[in-house]
C-alpha cells in the first residue's frame, strides 16, 4: 500500500479537470437514463448498445466525411439524431404497447433488444477496432503546471454543463418539458387532461437515446470503438442513477460528478486501488439514502 | 398437464438420440473454440483465417495422407463455462480429433484439464497464461502464442540495457495485468538490480479512459513506465498517452504495443516512441517466406495479417504436418510426431518443444515510429530476441509441474 | 392440504424421475453432460424463484449465492485440501451465511432499490474474488478439482446431480407449501396487510433469502461436480440477468417453471450456436418474442391452456 509521494494543488487541480471530463460523459449518457426511467419507469439496458452506436456511426459519419476537422463535427451533430431515429422506431414499434407490463418485463424487454442491437452491430460493422479521428486543433494537450491536460478534456469538461443547461431550459421551460414532468408523477392525471400520453412517452425515450448516442459520439475519438463497449458504461450508469435519484437529472450530474472526481482523486491518492473508489462511494450512498441523494420522481 | 410434459419429454429424448447419430467421415476434425463477440474479436478473426489459409492451401493438395481436413468453430463469448461445454460438445458430440483456441486463458485451462482427462491434443491460440504449459501443463495440451512470463522476460531483455532507473509499473487489475508485470519486474531486477520501483497503478480491466491515471503517474515523477495493459486497452492507453503527450515525456513499454492489431485502427495518430514487444511484424523480417505470406493473406482477405493471422496459420501448418508424420488419424501417434517437431513459417524455422509442449518463438522488440509508407505506425530500431533467451527451460518447467 | 392434489401431481413427476433416471443409457455422453447442466441451472433459478416468484423481491444478483458456492466447495478441496465431501457441505454453507449477510443490508428496501443495492454488494463480491488471485486464481479460475471416482464420470455426475436436485426440488416444495411459504406469497402479495396481521415481514423475507442463497449454493457445488471448475464468471451480474430470465422464461408463477426456462435456455445455447456465429441475436429475438406473447413464460402460458384440466402444476397459486 503505497500512497503518493507528494500531493500539490496544481496536481489536484489535473486530476479534477480530468475527473470533470469523465464526468461529462457519464452525466450525459446517465441523464438520458434517467429521463427514460423516471418519466416512462423503463430500467432501459439497451442504452449502452444505444450509445455503442452513437460511437460507431460517429466512426462511418467521420470515415464519409473523409475524417479530421468535419468529419468529426459532423460525426458529433448527426450521429445523435441517428441514434434518436433508431429508438424512435424501436418505441413505436415495440415499446408503445407494453407500458402497461410490470416494470420486471420492461427490463427484460431492454435487455433483449441489448442482445439484439449489440449482434446487429457485429453484423454491420464486424470485429475490428475503429477510431475517429480529432480534428488538428483538439489534438495533443495543454500544459498546465507541466502537467498535460488533452485539449479535447477540456473541451468536454465545457460540454457538460452546457448540455445540463440545455436539458434544464428544455425540462423547466418549454411546454414538453413541463408535461413530461408531470407525466413522470402521474401519467394518468396528464392522460386525463387530454394529452395523448403515449406520444410524450415517444418524446422522451427519443431524447434519452439521443443523449445516449451523444455520448457515444463525443467520446468516440479518445476511446477504442469496440463491440462490447455497451457493457462497460451501462452499469456506471445504472449506479449514477440510482445514487442521484431516479429520474432526476440534477441528481445524475451530480452522481456523474462522484464517480468522476472520486475515481481521478482517488487514483492520485491510492493509486494501486483505483478500481475501488467509486464503487466504494455508491455503496456508502446506497446504505445512508438507499433511495437516492435527490427526489426521485416514483 | 403433466401428460403433456411427458410427451414433451418423450419427444425430446427421441429428438436427442435421433441426433446422436453422427455419420463418421474420412476427415480429419479439428474443433475450434473462440470468442467471436465482444472486443476479442478482433483478435481471434485473425487466427480463423490464419488457420484457414493453411487449411485451404492442405486440402487443395489432396489433404493429409489422402484425408481433408474440416474444421467447426463455436462462439464461446469470452465465457469459460460456455467455452468450456462447447468443448465437451465438440469432443463428445462431433467427435473432433483436435481442439484449438482460444482467447480466453481461463478457458484455456479449462479445456486443458478436460482434453487431459479425454486425451484428446489441444493448441491454445491466444492465451497467455502461463499456467498453461507451465505448472499445469501436460502432454495433451500444446500453446502456440507467447505466455505472460515469456514476454516478461523478453521485455526485461532489452530494457535492462537502457538507462532507466526509477520506474512506475500499471496494469489491468487482473491475472493478465499482474502476470506481466511481474515477469518484467522479476527478471529486470535480476538482470540490473540497481532499478528502483516507485509506485503501481492498477485500473479496472476494461477502462477507457486512462487519462487520470497518466496524470497522476507524471506527478511522481519516474524514469520509465511498465503498462500491463491487452486488448482493448492498449489502444485506449495509447490514445490517452497521445493525447497527454506521455512517450514524449516519460517513455513506456506495453507488450503488443508494436503490434498491428494496436496500431492500424489509431492510423497516423498513434504515439511515436513507444517501447513494445511482439511476436510478429508483417513487414519485418523481410524474408521470402514472410512476403509470401502477407501477400497470400492480402490477396484472400484483403487485409495485413496481424498477429493472430500467424498463430492460426503455424497451427494448421502443426496439425497437417503431425497427422502426416503419424501416418494415420490417432491422437496419440499425432502426439508423438507433433512434439519437437521443426516447420517453416513466414518468421523463419519454428520448434515446437518437446519438453513443454511450448513452440519457440522469437520476439520483436522495438519503438513505434511513423514511416511515409504506411497509413499507421509500425515498428523501428527493431531488436530480434530468440526464443531460447527468453524463454523458461526445460529444468524450470519441470521444476514448475511438480 | 388437500391429499387428493397432492396425488394428481405426484404420479407424473414420479414417472419423469424414473425417465430421467434410465436415460443415460440411451444417451450419448454429450447429452448426460447437457442433462447436468440442465439441473444445475435448473437448481439455481429455482432457487431464485423462491424469492422471486413467490416473494415478490426483486432479486438481482441471484448468482453471487450460485458462485459463492462453487468457489466454496472448490477452494475447500483444492486449497484447503479437505475431503470433497466436506467442500459440499461448505459451498451452501458459506452461500447461506453470505445471503444473510447481505439480505440484512438490503431487507430494509423494498423492490427495485433492494436490487440495486445488492448489484452493488453482489458487485463487490465479485470484485473481491476477482482480484485476490492468489486464493481464488482470480480471472483464471479454479480447474482440475477433483472429485470421488463415485461421482466423477459423465454418468457419476449426472445421477449426483440429479438426485440432489430431486432433493431440493422436494423439500422446496414443502417448504413453499407450508405456512411459511403461505405467509411469503401473502407478504409479496400485501405486505402492508401482512404486516397489520402481525407478521414480522423482513423476518420472514430474510429467512427466505437466507433458504434460496443455501439452495444456489448447492447448485454452485453441482457445477463443480459436473465441470470441475470454478469461474468468476459466476458472480457476475450478466449471469444474474440470465438465471432471472430462466424464472421468467419458464414462467415464474408456476413451481417448475424456472426448471424449464433453464432447459430451453441451455438447449437454445447449445444448439443455436452450431448453426449460427450470431446465437445473441437468436436468443434475444426469442427472449423478446416470449415477452410479449407469454408474458407469464412459457409454463404458465402451457397452464392457462390446460386450467380447466385442473391446476395440478402451479404449485405457487395456492
Amino acid at each position: 500500500m503505497e500512497f503518493s509521494s507528494s500531493i500539490c494543488p496544481p496536481e489536484i487541480l489535473c486530476q479534477i479537470l480530468v475527473g470533470l471530463s469523465r464526468t461529462t460523459i457519464l452525466f450525459i449518457v446517465a441523464s438520458g437514463l434517467t429521463l427514460i426511467l423516471g418519466v416512462l419507469r423503463i430500467p432501459n439496458i439497451a442504452h449502452g448498445s444505444l450509445y455503442m452506436i452513437g460511437a460507431f456511426i460517429a466512426f462511418s459519419v467521420s470515415k464519409w466525411f473523409g475524417g479530421g476537422a468535419t468529419g468529426f463535427w459532423m460525426a458529433v451533430a448527426l450521429a445523435p439524431f441517428a441514434v434518436a431515429l433508431i429508438s424512435l422506431v424501436v418505441e413505436r414499434g415495440i415499446f408503445a404497447h407494453l407500458y402497461e407490463r410490470e416494470h420486471l418485463m420492461l427490463l427484460l424487454l431492454t435487455f433483449s433488444l441489448a442482445l439484439i442491437l449489440g449482434d446487429l452491430v457485429k453484423m454491420v460493422w464486424g470485429g475490428e477496432y475503429r477510431t475517429v479521428q480529432l480534428p488538428g486543433s483538439f489534438k495533443g494537450p495543454v500544459p498546465l503546471a507541466s502537467l498535460p491536460i488533452p485539449i479535447y478534456n477540456l473541451f468536454l469538461v465545457v460540454i457538460g454543463p452546457v448540455v445540463a443547461l440545455g436539458l434544464w431550459l428544455l425540462a423547466n421551460k418549454t411546454k414538453i418539458g413541463k408535461i413530461s414532468r408531470a407525466a413522470a408523477v402521474d401519467r394518468e392525471m396528464v392522460g386525463a387532461v387530454g394529452v395523448n400520453v403515449s406520444w410524450v412517452f415517444a418524446i422522451v425515450f427519443v431524447i434519452g437515446c439521443f443523449l445516449a448516442g451523444m455520448g457515444g459520439a463525443l467520446v468516440s475519438p479518445i476511446v477504442n470503438i469496440t463491440l462490447g463497449m455497451d457493457h462497460t458504461l451501462i452499469i456506471e450508469a445504472f449506479l449514477i442513477v440510482i445514487i442521484g435519484g431516479l429520474g432526476n437529472v440534477w441528481g445524475a450530474l451530480l452522481g456523474a460528478l462522484i464517480f468522476g472526481l472520486t475515481q481521478s482523486l482517488g487514483i492520485l491518492i491510492w493509486p494501486q486501488f483505483g478500481i475501488v473508489f467509486p464503487y466504494a462511494a455508491v455503496v456508502t450512498v446506497l446504505i445512508f439514502r438507499p433511495t437516492g441523494l435527490l427526489k426521485s420522481t416514483w | 398437464m403433466k401428460k403433456g410434459m411427458i410427451i414433451g419429454t418423450g419427444v425430446v429424448l427421441v429428438w436427442f438420440l435421433a441426433a446422436s447419430f453422427s455419420f463418421g467421415a474420412d476427415t480429419i476434425k479439428v474443433g475450434i473454440i473462440d470468442t467471436y463477440t465482444g472486443p476479442a474479436t478482433a483478435y481471434t478473426f485473425d487466427v480463423l483465417d490464419g488457420f484457414k489459409m493453411a487449411v485451404n492451401k492442405v486440402n487443395a493438395k489432396g489433404g493429409v495422407p489422402g484425408k481433408k481436413i474440416e474444421f467447426l468453430t463455436r462462439d464461446e463469448k469470452f465465457k469459460p463455462d460456455i467455452g468450456l461445454a462447447m468443448a465437451k460438445e465438440l469432443v463428445l458430440k462431433e467427435n473432433v480429433d483436435v481442439l484449438m483456441g482460444t482467447i480466453n486463458s481461463a478457458t484455456a485451462l479449462a479445456v486443458s484439464d478436460f482434453a487431459k482427462k479425454e486425451r484428446i491434443p489441444f493448441f491454445v491460440t491466444f492465451s497467455k497464461s502461463d499456467k498453461i504449459t507451465g505448472e499445469q501443463g501436460h502432454r495433451y495440451v500444446f500453446q502456440i502464442t507467447e505466455n505472460t512470463l515469456m514476454a516478461g522476460r523478453a521485455a526485461a531483455f532489452e530494457l535492462a540495457k537502457k538507462p532507466f532507473v526509477k520506474y512506475w509499473i500499471a496494469g489491468d487489475d487482473y491475472e493478465y495485468g499482474h502476470a506481466i508485470c511481474d515477469g518484467v519486474w522479476t527478471q529486470l531486477k535480476k538482470l540490473k538490480p540497481g532499478v528502483q520501483k516507485l509506485g503501481e497503478s492498477w485500473w479496472k480491466v476494461g477502462e477507457t479512459d486512462f487519462t487520470p491515471y497518466i496524470t497522476a503517474i507524471l506527478a511522481a515523477k519516474p524514469d520509465f513506465i511498465i503498462v500491463a495493459t491487452g486488448g482493448s486497452g492498449m489502444v485506449n492507453f495509447q490514445k490517452a498517452a497521445k493525447a497527454t503527450g506521455l512517450a514524449q515525456k516519460v517513455p513506456f513499454y506495453q507488450h503488443t504495443a508494436i503490434e498491428l492489431s494496436t496500431l492500424e485502427p489509431q492510423g497516423l495518430d498513434a504515439p511515436e516512441g513507444v517501447y513494445g514487444t511482439a511476436n510478429y511484424l508483417f513487414y519485418y523480417p523481410d524474408t521470402s517466406e514472410n512476403k509470401a505470406f502477407v501477400e497470400e493473406f492480402r490477396k484472400t482477405y484483403n487485409r495485413y495479417p496481424k498477429i493472430g493471422a500467424l498463430y492460426g496459420y503455424v497451427t494448421g501448418v502443426l496439425i497437417e504436418k503431425g497427422f502426416a508424420k503419424a501416418g494415420k488419424v490417432d491422437k496419440e501417434k499425432f502426439i508423438n510426431a507433433v512434439q519437437g517437431m521443426l516447420i517453416d513459417s513466414p518468421v523463419g524455422k519454428l520448434e515446437l518443444r518437446a519438453c513443454d509442449h511450448q513452440l519457440m518463438l522469437p520476439m520483436f522488440f522495438g519503438v513505434t515510429k511513423k514511416v511515409p509508407q504506411y497509413p499507421f505506425l509500425i515498428a523501428s530500431d527493431i531488436v530480434i530476441i530468440p526464443a531460447k533467451d527468453y524463454m523458461p527451460t526445460c529444468e524450470e518447467i519441470k521444476a514448475l509441474r511438480k | 392440504m388437500n391429499k387428493n392434489v397432492h396425488g394428481k401431481e405426484f404420479w407424473p413427476v414420479l414417472i419423469l424421475f424414473i425417465l430421467l433416471l434410465i436415460l443415460p443409457l440411451f444417451l450419448t455422453r454429450f447429452y448426460i453432460y447437457l442433462l447436468a447442466l440442465i439441473f444445475v441451472s435448473g437448481l439455481a433459478a429455482m432457487s431464485l424463484n423462491l424469492v422471486l416468484g413467490y416473494g415478490g423481491i426483486y432479486q438481482f444478483h441471484h448468482a453471487v449465492f450460485y458462485g459463492v458456492g462453487a468457489y466454496g466447495a472448490a477452494l475447500t478441496i483444492t486449497k484447503l485440501g479437505y475431503s470433497p465431501w466436506i467442500g459440499f457441505l461448505v459451498g451452501p454453507l458459506l452461500a447461506a451465511f453470505l445471503s444473510l449477510v447481505m439480505g440484512a443490508i438490503c431487507v430494509r428496501l423494498s423492490k427495485l432499490y433492494f436490487g440495486m443495492l445488492q448489484i452493488s454488494l453482489g458487485s463487490l463480491v465479485w470484485a473481491i474474488v476477482y482480484r485476490w488471485y492468489s486464493f481464488t486464481g482470480g480471472d483464471d479460475g479454479i480447474h482440475g478439482v477433483s472429485m470421488p471416482a463415485l461421482i466423477g464420470s459423465t454418468k457419476g455426475s449426472y445421477y449426483f446431480a440429479l438426485l440432489v436436485t430431486g432433493a431440493c426440488l422436494m423439500t422446496m416444495y414443502f417448504i413453499v407449501k407450508s405456512p411459511f411459504g403461505s405467509t411469503l406469497q401473502g407478504i409479496r402479495d400485501n405486505p402492508v396487510r401482512s404486516e397489520a396481521v402481525g407478521v414480522n415481514v423482513r423476518l420472514h423475507q430474510l429467512a427466505a433469502l437466507v433458504i434460496a442463497g443455501f439452495f444456489a449454493g448447492v447448485a454452485g457445488v453441482l457445477f463443480v461436480v459436473v465441470d470441475n471448475s470454478a469461474f468468476p464468471d459466476m458472480l457476475f451480474w450478466t449471469l444474474s440477468l440470465e438465471i432471472l430470465i430462466m424464472c421468467l422464461l419458464g414462467g415464474w408463477l408456476t413451481f417448475l417453471g424456472p426448471m424449464l426456462g433453464a432447459a430451453i435456455m441451455v438447449a437454445l445455447r447449445t444448439f443455436a450456436s452450431t448453426f449460427t456465429e450470431y446465437w445473441t441475436l437468436i436468443q434475444g429475438i426469442i427472449l423478446m418474442l416470449v415477452i410479449i406473447f407469454l408474458p407469464e413464460g412459457v409454463l404458465g402460458y402451457v397452464n392457462a391452456k390446460f386450467r380447466q384440466f385442473g391446476d395440478v402444476t402451479s404449485g405457487g397459486k395456492a
